[in-house]
């Protein structure tokens, strides 16, 4: 029967066809983006059918920094040691592993990371902040044994007791079977030809007040070498590659390490010091590793030639090594970053199912949007809540599209939107009701409560876009932008296709389905009471 | 059918006393509490150790010199601390930090920061936003309306109706903040977005039917035409309300509490929205079409006529 009456309108609704086959196929390609499949096309096989969701619904960690320029730094540097600094981040963090990172300059001087997925805070600004200044030291002697802590005070030194080599001097136990602890005292030369004792954070100390087996500890001395007639340390800078990696043994026990590569005047130093060390008695025959002046590990050099290539080993913890992988990768940024906004994440508080529930909301807030409108409009209410699960197809495939990344806020604003593109169904119906009580025939009342309900509808979401537009910009320049530019995006597309769902979608299916058909006599199925003519009682 | 427009002033001045109640509320300190992200500070959730309570905790803060902290110390449902204090220098934190070690440990992750000068240019960047947004539809209204007589008026009411949807949700939000210590966060700003969006929706409709109604000839004289628009849309304006509440309140059901504040809000402004799409921006119409702005005093009238 349907067919029927299909092929009998179709000449004196030619244009309306077009419109219906236009309707068909984007929600045909909408559906087709959002069902889940086991292809990865349009990330199909994703969860949350593939949209993209920001920090708050699937959970993750957002910092915001503000460099710190020393105060002679010109203007004209700036921009370049920003996207400097940006990019040793973005190195940083891709090298631990986190997936679709955001990290983007803010302003002059401010810098936005988002790390989606990530849980531990403190780690995750340990990744980003620490400087990372990584050297190779090697035990200082006294005479033919190594120095101690305990040797330089007994000694009253005021200098170093191997005064070719500069550079501090860091007292620290080698890093045993267990973890590394931390070093004793950092000593340093002073413009007075004298020492100067610092603990570990730089503050100074008394080293008299030391245990015992605290002034056992090593001296170690920047391990250098000559390149092109020049003495160099052994630094960080050195490095070309770092990578976390996994050794097994022949009794099938496994050890976590980091592999290290260096370039060529840092493979040479390095070998200049293997050379050194390598035939001394333990522990002189020792090579300390060192991370912003604390120990990280101490292996004794098995060879005296390494070609560039070593392994760090040191009892790591899996992402113990990534860390120290990526922290050691992208060296040290070349401003100083002060934590500026670390937001409490939403999803903190809001737990970890919260997305599912967000979703199950948005499905029972159309059903029972859907159910009042065809209690209400009975026979337009069921083509309004058709349209509205039409339109919400519609909305998600383009949100999974561009893509746009949905927060809480955006949330909110497809629920803004949502309520719009009732609202134009409503006012829709509300106008076709009054045609109809005139005693309009159904396409009169039709193409009336349409033409008649655009323009309220049109001026309301022109102005809502201007609303968006400028949120929009707006949300660009503040740290929560997260949130403002969220909701401004998805409520301006959200606008968009409401009146396309109004327009095309409720309109054409009113036309095909009830003008010129049985339906159209029974004013009652539009929740219209009675014959024309009582109409006029509004007036 | 109720004759509105003959009561204009009447729901004017209902319109006026609670914008100035509800900016009063919100601008007396105390009321609107600013979270984090407006003003700046530091939020500590410590997991407290064994047999520490709240009052130990708030001793602690208070030796530290922390007392107004002190007093705002919450417990959360899961039984840790939530501390807040103003913005301060990394050291001063630290040796917060430490203090408060010797009665739990702080949770990095349920923990925040944001920079006092952060926050403040958060706020004025909002407020300027909003500004402009407003400017800028009372400029496309006035537009839109072009072809009726004093345009101008027409967006001035839709800016008039949304001022008012604003103030009543942050009246009331003042209240609950004394009442209940809910804090302004983005998501409440977020809420307030929207009620704008909702907001310009609604007065849109029912002027939209005036505009209509004044070409068309329709409902006799100016009042008697604006009384028959709003009656006209009455119908539509409710059931948007109504459908509205109605997809609040699942959300509400089903996601449940953690975003109340939001979802509170937006309650709020949608019941505030439909009253002022048929009190206010109508009625402003209606009185500025007369110029009887003496009518807002309640007896001044009366006082005029009696004179005559």
């Amino acid at each position: 029967m349907m067919r029927s009456r299909l092929t009998r309108r179709r000449p004196r609704f030619g244009g309306n066809s077009w419109l219906l086959l236009l309707i068909l196929a984007v929600l045909g390609v909408s559906i087709w983006v959002m069902t889940p499949s086991g292809s990865n096309v349009l990330h199909r096989d994703r969860e949350n059918l593939g949209l993209t969701l920001g920090l708050d619904l699937q959970g993750g960690i957002s910092l915001g920094y503000e460099a710190q320029f020393p105060e002679d730094t010109p203007d004209t540097d700036k921009a370049g040691l920003m996207k400097t600094t940006a990019d040793r981040i973005r190195k940083r963090v891709d090298a631990y592993g986190v997936t679709e990172p955001v990290v983007q300059i803010q302003g002059g001087d401010r810098i936005i990371v988002q790390l989606p997925g990530m849980t531990d805070r403190a780690q995750a600004q340990g990744l980003i902040q620490q400087t990372a200044f990584l050297e190779f030291r090697e035990i200082e002697t006294n005479g033919s044994s190594a120095a101690t802590l305990k040797d330089y005070l007994d000694g009253n030194r005021t200098s170093f007791f191997n005064s070719s080599v500069s550079g501090t001097r860091v007292f620290a136990h080698a890093v045993g079977a267990g973890e590394a602890t931390p070093s004793v005292a950092i000593v340093r030369t002073t413009d007075n030809n004298t020492l100067e004792y610092l603990d570990g954070n730089g503050n100074p100390l008394d080293p008299a007040t030391l245990e015992d087996s605290d002034k056992a500890a090593y001296s170690w001395m920047p391990g250098v070498g000559t390149v092109d007639g020049e003495v160099m340390a052994l630094t960080g800078g050195n490095l070309t590659k770092a990578e976390a990696t996994v050794n097994t043994d022949q009794v099938g026990s496994s050890e976590i390490a980091v592999d290290i590569e260096f370039n060529s005047a840092g493979a040479s130093i390095f070998d200049e010091i293997a050379v050194r060390d390598q035939p001394k008695t333990s522990p002189l025959n020792m090579c300390g590793i060192f991370l912003d002046n604390q120990p990280v590990s101490t292996p004794t050099f098995q060879t005296s030639s390494f070609g560039g290539k070593a392994q760090i080993t040191g009892n790591f913890e899996w992402n113990a090594a990534k860390l120290l992988a990526a922290q050691l990768k992208a060296g040290q940024l070349p401003v100083e970053l002060k934590l500026i906004y670390e937001p409490r994440t939403v999803s903190a508080t809001l737990g970890a199912d919260f997305t599912r529930r967000a979703f199950q909301a948005i499905l029972v807030g159309l059903l029972v949007v859907g159910i009042f409108m065809i209690l209400y409009y009975r026979l337009p209410g069921v083509v309004s809540a058709t349209a509205l699960v039409m339109y919400t197809v519609i909305v998600l495939a383009i949100y999974k599209l561009i893509p746009v990344t949905l927060t809480l806020a955006g949330i909110a604003g497809f629920i803004v939107s949502l309520g719009m593109a009732v609202d134009a169904n409503v006012l829709i119906f509300e106008r076709m009701k009054e045609e109809l009580r005139a005693g309009r025939t159904m396409k009169a009342a039709i193409d009336a409560g349409f033409s008649r309900a655009w323009p309220a509808i049109r001026d309301s979401n022109i102005t809502t876009w201007i609303a968006c537009i400028i949120l929009y910009w707006f949300g660009s320049s503040v740290m929560a932008s997260s949130v403002v530019m969220g909701f401004a995006l998805t409520l301006a597309i959200g606008v968009g296709v409401s009146m396309f769902s109004a327009i095309a979608i409720t309109r054409t299916a009113l036309l095909l389905f009830f003008s010129g058909t049985s339906a159209a006599k029974r004013l009652a199925w539009f929740g219209v009471e009675s014959r024309p003519g009582v109409g006029a009682k509004d007036a | 059918m109720p004759n509105f427009a003959s009561k204009s002033h009447l729901f004017l001045l209902i319109a006026v006393v609670v914008i100035v109640v509800g900016a009063v509320l919100a601008a007396v300190p105390g009321g609107l509490r600013l979270g984090m992200d407006f003003q700046g500070g530091l939020l500590l959730a410590l997991v407290p150790n064994e047999g520490i309570t709240r009052a130990d905790v708030q001793s602690k803060l208070s030796d530290l010199g922390y007392s107004q902290a002190a007093d705002a110390v919450q417990e959360t449902g899961d039984g840790k601390f939530l501390i807040r204090t103003k913005d301060m220098s990394e050291e001063k934190q630290q040796e917060l930090k430490d203090g408060l070690a010797e009665v739990g440990t702080i949770d990095p992750n349920e923990s925040g920061y944001v920079n006092a000068a952060v926050a403040t240019q958060t706020a004025r960047n909002a407020a300027i936003a909003t500004s402009v947004a407003v400017v800028l539809m009372l400029v496309y209204i006035t537009w839109a309306f072009r072809k009726v007589p004093h345009s101008f008026r027409y967006g001035t009411a839709v800016v008039v109706a949304l001022v008012f949807n604003l103030v009543v949700t942050m009246g009331i939000f003042s209240i609950l903040g004394r009442l209940v210590g809910w804090e302004v966060d983005p998501m409440f700003i977020t809420a307030l977005l929207a009620i704008i969006g909702y907001s310009v929706n609604d007065s849109i409709v029912v002027l939209d039917r005036i505009r209509e109604n004044k070409a068309r000839g329709i409902g006799g004289d100016y009042d008697g035409m604006v009384n028959f628009s709003i009656q006209e849309t009455l119908v539509r304006s409710l059931n948007t309300s109504i459908t509205t509440v109605l997809a609040i309140l699942a959300v509400y059901l089903i996601v449940g509490g953690s975003i109340r504040s939001f979802l509170m809000a937006l309650f709020i402004g949608v019941v505030a929205g439909a009253y002022s799409s048929i009190f206010v921006a109508g009625q402003l119409l209606v009185m500025w079409e007369h110029g009887e702005w003496i009518k807002l005093i309640p007896g001044a009238s009366r006082l005029q006529r009696n004179k005559a």
